[in-house]
């Protein structure tokens, strides 16, 4: 398998705050890679050093073989990378449509591809369908995460990050998240980077996944071993069911 | 009564659109421009010298005043706003900056243009007179309709175009309108360039009225940050209720209290502040919705 995201001994400094100490991850292509770890452990920190919304002080990312930590959002995006930020972040007074012809502001390619992915994300969350015209911040918080899922994937994204889709949601709803990750991924060929704090779920429905403490990754490997191992069950799936 | 409702909605719609540039500029970039005034002032000597002195057509004279101010809002964005935000996260640094670049434009003004009151030939001769009840120069309702006409195609420039989806997004959240792919240099640049065009084209149109002088660019502003006060920072819908009701009660006040001198200014002040203590946000507060 090729790589197409590889993050390497990455530092990021908040004024005096140091986030990341040494961080290096790989994702390959096709894959779903899920990163776990408490509050503060750095998970965002990483997923804004890859979009860049914040530089790293000293390390590398590469994409696709290409150089890219110092690039610009909007560049970013451009190559394909999508995020949907911790906390959702729909545009409130706008409505559900105008929230996902947004997400296709990047794109070059004709109104009709563009109306394409906008059906097929309607399809894939009927919800929408329902809600349209609605102003985003009217929804729930369910809808609103599968809308803002809808709003990255109309960017035609080859790497989707994924911060926290389940964090405030009903459980009911966020077994639905789940499923459409996994879809996503599987029908798309969307390679996705999934960070979560309900472990549980991430390390279900990802194939590997890294796991840290404090700005650095403490242990890696298949999900399907992490989540037999007694080191992860004792720090990130004590207490949750 | 006609009257004082047709005299309410011409002044509103000047207004109206005078805000509607104020509060785009404050939705993207949390700066209050305080040199809105003086930006109208500029708009209304443009015109003043292209169809008042050298005699091209108004309309001419109208597109020079939206493209002088847009370049000179672009200017300030990229030169002095966008360097101080950058070094700065305290709010008061781009207040700050933007009384400066008022005191800056007035001194300009003042030395092109001196001192006197500016006025220009008439757009339209005639009144309209509808059986007395409406009696109104021709150019006015020609002004008023065009003020009008300007709110709706910015209404639907805001609404539809993937320029101005953006600009909302970024107004409604920054982190995620960067995430969509929106640059935000260009836009909080195209945004101040729109919100000073929107101002100098109000001083084109209002140059054919009520004439121009270098010394009203304060007194705009002021009237400008009121029907902001009024309507809620950062929305169109309060821009545009900001500025009819101000321009509805400036009508009325100077029909029912032309008795007792100079009081409307006065009462609106009071009654603004009695408001303002009950709804700070103003009437439509909310961000940019
Ligand atoms: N804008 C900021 N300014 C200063 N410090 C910050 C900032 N953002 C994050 N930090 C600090 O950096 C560290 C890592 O934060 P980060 O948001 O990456 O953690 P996280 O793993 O995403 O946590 P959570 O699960 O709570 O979202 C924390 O100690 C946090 O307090
Ligand atoms: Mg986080």
């Amino acid at each position: 398998m090729d790589s197409l995201l590889n993050f390497s001994n990455a530092e990021l400094h908040y004024d005096h705050v140091h986030a990341l100490r040494g961080v290096s991850l790989n994702i390959n292509e096709g894959e779903t890679v899920a990163l776990i770890g408490a509050n503060g452990a750095g998970k965002t920190s990483i997923l804004r050093a890859i979009t860049g919304l914040h530089p790293i002080s000293s390390g590398q990312v590469h994409y696709k073989g290409e150089r890219i930590d110092g690039m610009p959002p909007h560049k970013l995006v451009e190559m394909g990378i999508a995020m949907v930020p911790e906390g959702r972040r729909v545009f409130p007074f706008m409505s559900v449509k105008d929230n996902l012809l947004m997400g296709a502001f990047s794109r070059s390619d004709s109104k009709q591809e563009v109306k394409a992915t906008l059906d097929s994300v309607l399809t894939r969350f009927p919800r929408l369908k329902e809600r349209y015209k609605q102003a985003a911040g009217t929804l729930s918080g369910g809808e609103q995460q599968m809308m803002v899922i809808g709003r990255a994937l109309m960017a035609k994204p080859t790497l989707l990050l994924l911060d926290e889709p389940s964090l405030g949601i009903a459980p009911k709803l966020v077994q639905d998240i789940a499923r459409s990750i996994v879809a996503i991924n599987r029908d798309e060929k969307v390679s996705v980077l999934l960070v979560e704090q309900n472990s549980r779920m991430a390390l279900r429905i990802s194939h590997r996944a890294y796991a840290m403490t404090t700005g650095e990754v403490v242990l890696q490997g298949d999900s399907k071993d992490l989540l037999q191992d007694d080191r992860v069950k004792a720090l990130y799936l004590g207490g949750e069911i | 009564m006609e009257q004082v409702i047709a005299n309410g909605l011409y002044l509103g719609a000047q207004y109206a659109l005078i805000a509607l540039g104020l509060t785009l500029i404050f939705a993207l970039m949390n700066v209050l421009n305080f040199a809105h005034g003086q930006m109208y002032v500029l708009g209304g000597f443009v015109t003043y010298v292209i169809y008042g002195q050298l005699g091209l057509p108004f309309v001419v004279a109208l597109i020079a005043s939206a493209i002088t101010l847009a370049a000179v809002g672009a200017l300030i964005e990229i030169y002095l706003f966008r360097p101080v935000i950058r070094k700065s996260h305290r709010e008061e640094s781009t207040m700050l900056l933007a009384a400066a670049i008022a005191f800056f434009l007035d001194a300009v003004i003042l030395l092109l243009f001196g001192e006197k009151q500016r006025g220009v030939p008439k757009i339209l001769d005639g009144v309209l007179n509808w059986d007395f009840r409406i009696i109104m120069p021709y150019d006015r309702i020609a002004i008023g309709v065009l003020a009008i006409l300007i709110i709706a195609a910015f209404i639907l420039y805001m609404q539809y175009s993937k320029t101005g989806r953006a600009m909302r997004a970024l107004a409604q959240d920054r982190v995620a309108a960067q995430l969509m792919g929106v640059q935000v240099d260009r836009y909080s640049m195209i945004g101040f360039a729109i919100g000073a065009m929107l101002a100098g084209v109000v001083g084109g149109l209002l140059v054919t009225i009520t004439g121009v002088n270098s010394g009203i660019g304060g007194p705009i502003s002021i009237k400008a940050f009121m029907m902001v006060m009024i309507g809620g920072a950062g929305v169109v819908s309060g821009a545009i209720a900001g500025g009819f009701i101000l321009g509805m009660a400036e009508s009325v006040g100077l029909t029912v209290f032309s008795g007792y001198g100079d009081v409307t200014y006065l009462i609106i002040f009071a009654s603004l502040m009695v408001f303002l203590a009950i709804r700070p946000q103003g009437l439509m507060g909310k961000p940019w919705g």
